[in-house]
């Protein structure tokens, strides 16, 4: 019997407002899938795509980036550059055929436990749907990397 | 008198006085339907000079050649629009000043060479305008269309079949006047963001962070595909990138020497349809 | 009388070879696209193809390939060691340029140590070279002493027939007289009248060229620079050069695991020296360009008494900027020339 799939998703997120939401998930006792590896930065502005293409080059199935929402960055306007960046990251990504449930963007505030919750959620549901990400894994497997540990 | 004939006698008053300290332009080839980039520093070598419908190298990134630049002095270049836009680009990423670059500038319309009035590159802003309103209209490439017509799956597996020719020779990024960096990331091993193995993994890597660095900044001028010894169709990524860009944030790269970078500024109102 | 090989019966060879477990490869495709790539049936190969884009060189040795994998666990280290498989293969179609390229290499790579990747592939392959018809504007083997139709590096020789209908087989080496025998059945003999080799005019005189690097005093001339100033620095021509052969070895992954492997490098790059100072002995392109030359027609030579180029020509004919070998040493020869003269 083969295990059932368990999407493996990576969520690249700021500290003071995606960070402190995920925070307010776990303290609330609100349940959300454990699928979901958070690695914390600074700002969205510091989330360069090299990190998505490194999550994705490690066999993550899904990635979630995610920070504060326009207007709310603690340094000000780094989450207005974040955008564009993810705007031209996400339709480069689209046309070299990664499905848009892939990588996904949000904006989930210190106060928004819920919303974090529920995004876990639905993008581990999508991404279970969908399964692994097999095309980028022949890829992988391809190089001959050992699998990661 | 032919465009070749007055650009090789405006090159060789401007080396005989002494107002430039090289022109840089086409020269003939190997084979009669190749033009190569020549460096010319005396007036008797501008007989060497062509100008036609073949030159379609943009020139510009010569001028980042390490130390030309830097004793102040001024160069003349054959440049097309493509070529401007790239004086402004580079202008504005602070990587010359474009008081240097003396322009000689053309337009190849079909098979015939126009000539593009003006010596710098503030003097070509209405030819860009006119590139800019062009480009808007611009329908995408057959290839293009059919790309986007696919599914993520097949898109996928046309790009996988694509860049597993790619032998990493970086010919693209060596012919690209905007690939300036002194030390690419992809050359950068702490970290090692992308593989530089030329495995598909890592060839598509490096194309897609190729083209993401290209965004708000390609003038598509072509040289990396012509430059490509394996025929990867880049320039979609980098048309795909530039329509995105211009769709988005109403962006057209290398407008004048003052124009912001797209992604080094942006607008509280920028769109952001896909943000969950 | 002669052996013959007909056009018609070559989908049976490459079956009777296949059914013995080897591996048929052949050149594939059209212009940028084309190269060696498995076949089963005739029709498949491209043997109109003056020359594939890519060269023989990739199936001894690609661009990259895994040497070890390693995986730190808390109390062992794992390590695992990767060789090509040794799998019989016929290799069908190469041209002289790209077979002569073979043997050169094999001095190196058998130099300072014998290199198991590049051997255990050389052996296990057995190279058909077909003699060309007709050059190129770029072709230029018999400056480098060699011919269209040179049997250097190649298992068997096929000079192709008049009528365009096959080939007259010379075998070479003992590889060749066993991978022939395996087709015996679907060779004639007959005495078909061959087509004459191309005629590929000489384009330098090597000798002069030789004279020319080994004096030192050239080392620091300004040709190198004027040669080489519109060269961009990309590894084309390197990595399309059936000859070259340089790689780096690097580590992919990261502390506790990943995967060591030889990878092609090219001495065009700026960070072929970089020292990690900062300082690179190779500054300019220039002195890159002159590696390459001096590499190819001076120190290569002195070390394994021949050169490191069999004139193919695919450095100038895919040079982005239209440089290549070609032209710098035409200009080499020139200046040996009037130097002798004054």
């Amino acid at each position: 019997m083969s295990e059932p799939f368990e999407p493996k998703i990576v969520a690249f997120v700021c500290t003071y407002c995606t960070y402190a939401g995920a925070d307010l998930a776990g303290t609330s006792r609100l349940k959300y899938p454990s699928n979901v590896r958070i690695v914390r930065l600074p700002c969205t502005g510091r989330i360069s795509p090299m990190f998505i293409l490194k999550a994705l080059q490690k066999g993550a199935d899904g990635v979630l980036v995610s920070g504060c929402h326009p207007g709310d960055c603690h340094f000000d306007h780094g989450n207005y550059h974040a955008r564009r960046r993810w705007t031209v990251f996400n339709s480069l990504l689209q046309f070299a055929g990664v499905p848009e449930e892939r990588v996904r963007f949000s904006w989930i505030s210190a106060a928004e436990g819920r919303k974090f919750a529920e995004l876990i959620s639905e993008i581990t549901e999508d991404i279970r749907r969908i399964g692994p990400f097999e095309q980028y894994h022949a890829l992988i497997a391809e190089t001959g990397s050992p699998a990661p540990l | 008198m032919s465009l070749q004939e007055h650009y090789r006698s405006q090159a060789r008053e401007l080396l005989a006085a002494g107002a430039v300290k090289m022109v840089v332009g086409y020269a003939e080839g190997t084979t009669p339907e190749r033009r190569r980039p020549v460096f010319i520093t005396e007036p008797e070598e501008c007989s060497r000079l062509v100008l036609d419908a073949r030159c379609r190298t943009n020139l510009a990134g010569y001028l980042l050649r390490e130390g030309l630049l830097s004793d102040g002095r001024e160069i003349a270049v054959y440049l097309s629009t493509e070529g401007v836009r790239t004086i402004n680009i580079l202008a504005a990423e602070s990587q010359l000043s474009s008081a240097q670059v003396r322009i000689l500038g053309f337009e190849i319309d079909r098979d015939e060479v126009k000539a593009m009035e003006g010596k710098r590159a503030a003097d070509f802003s209405e030819a860009i305008l006119a590139h800019k309103e062009r480009r808007k209209k611009q329908a995408p490439d057959e290839l293009a269309a059919k790309l986007e017509a696919m599914n993520a799956a097949e898109r996928f597996t046309f790009w996988q079949g694509e860049f597993s020719r790619c032998i990493k020779c970086y010919a693209c990024r060596q012919a690209c006047p905007m690939c300036w960096c002194r030390r690419c990331v992809v050359d950068n091993n702490q970290p090692q963001w992308v593989n530089t193995s030329s495995h598909t993994l890592g060839n598509l890597e490096w194309n897609l962070v190729r083209a993401f660095h290209l965004a708000g900044r390609c003038v598509e001028c072509g040289n990396c595909g012509r430059a490509c010894p394996v025929d990867i169709p880049l320039h979609l990524l980098n048309r795909k990138m530039t329509g995105e860009v211009l769709e988005a944030f109403d962006h057209y790269p290398g407008m004048d020497e003052h124009q912001e970078p797209a992604l080094a500024s942006f607008r509280k109102d920028d769109p952001e349809t896909f943000i969950l | 009388m002669a052996t013959l090989l007909y056009l018609e019966s070559l989908s049976d060879c490459f079956a009777s070879w296949r059914k013995e477990g080897l591996t048929v490869l052949a050149p594939v495709g059209e212009g940028a696209l084309s190269g060696f790539r498995e076949v089963e049936r005739a029709e498949e190969a491209n043997f109109d193809l003056l020359i594939t884009r890519t060269t023989l060189k990739e199936l001894f040795f690609p661009r990259t390939e895994p040497m070890l994998g390693y995986r730190i666990g808390k109390r062992e280290i794992e390590t695992e060691e990767f060789m090509p498989p040794v799998e019989g293969r016929i290799i069908f179609g190469a041209r002289a340029c790209d077979s002569a390229a073979m043997a050169i290499d094999d001095a190196l790579f058998d130099w300072d140590y014998h290199d198991e990747y590049w051997f255990r592939r050389r052996e296990s392959s057995v190279v058909f070279t077909i003699a060309c018809r007709e050059p190129d504007e770029f072709c230029m083997c018999t400056s480098l002493g060699l011919s269209p139709d040179s049997a250097k590096g190649s298992d068997v020789l096929l000079r192709p027939l008049e009528a365009g209908n096959g080939w007259q087989v010379e075998p070479v080496t003992d590889r060749g007289h066993k991978a022939l025998s395996s087709i015996e059945q679907h060779l004639r003999e007959g005495s078909g009248a061959t087509a004459a080799p191309a005629e590929v005019p000489v384009k330098f005189d090597l000798e002069a060229c030789r004279s020319w690097l080994a004096n030192k005093e050239n080392f620091e001339s300004p040709f190198w620079r004027e040669i080489s100033e519109r060269c961009i620095g990309c590894g084309s021509c390197t990595y399309l050069c059936p000859t070259c052969h340089c790689f780096d070895i690097q580590d992919e992954g990261d502390t506790y695991q990943g995967i060591r492997r030889k990878n092609w490098d090219s001495c065009s790059f700026q960070l072929f020296t970089m020292h990690t100072s900062g300082h690179n002995p190779r500054a300019t392109q220039g002195a890159r360009w002159r590696q390459r030359i001096m590499h190819k027609f001076n120190y290569y030579g002195g070390k394994f008494d021949v050169d490191s180029c069999t004139g193919c020509g695919r450095c100038t004919r895919e040079c982005p900027v239209d440089m290549g070998v070609t032209e710098t040493l035409q200009t080499i020869a020139a200046k040996q020339k009037q130097s002798e003269r004054t």
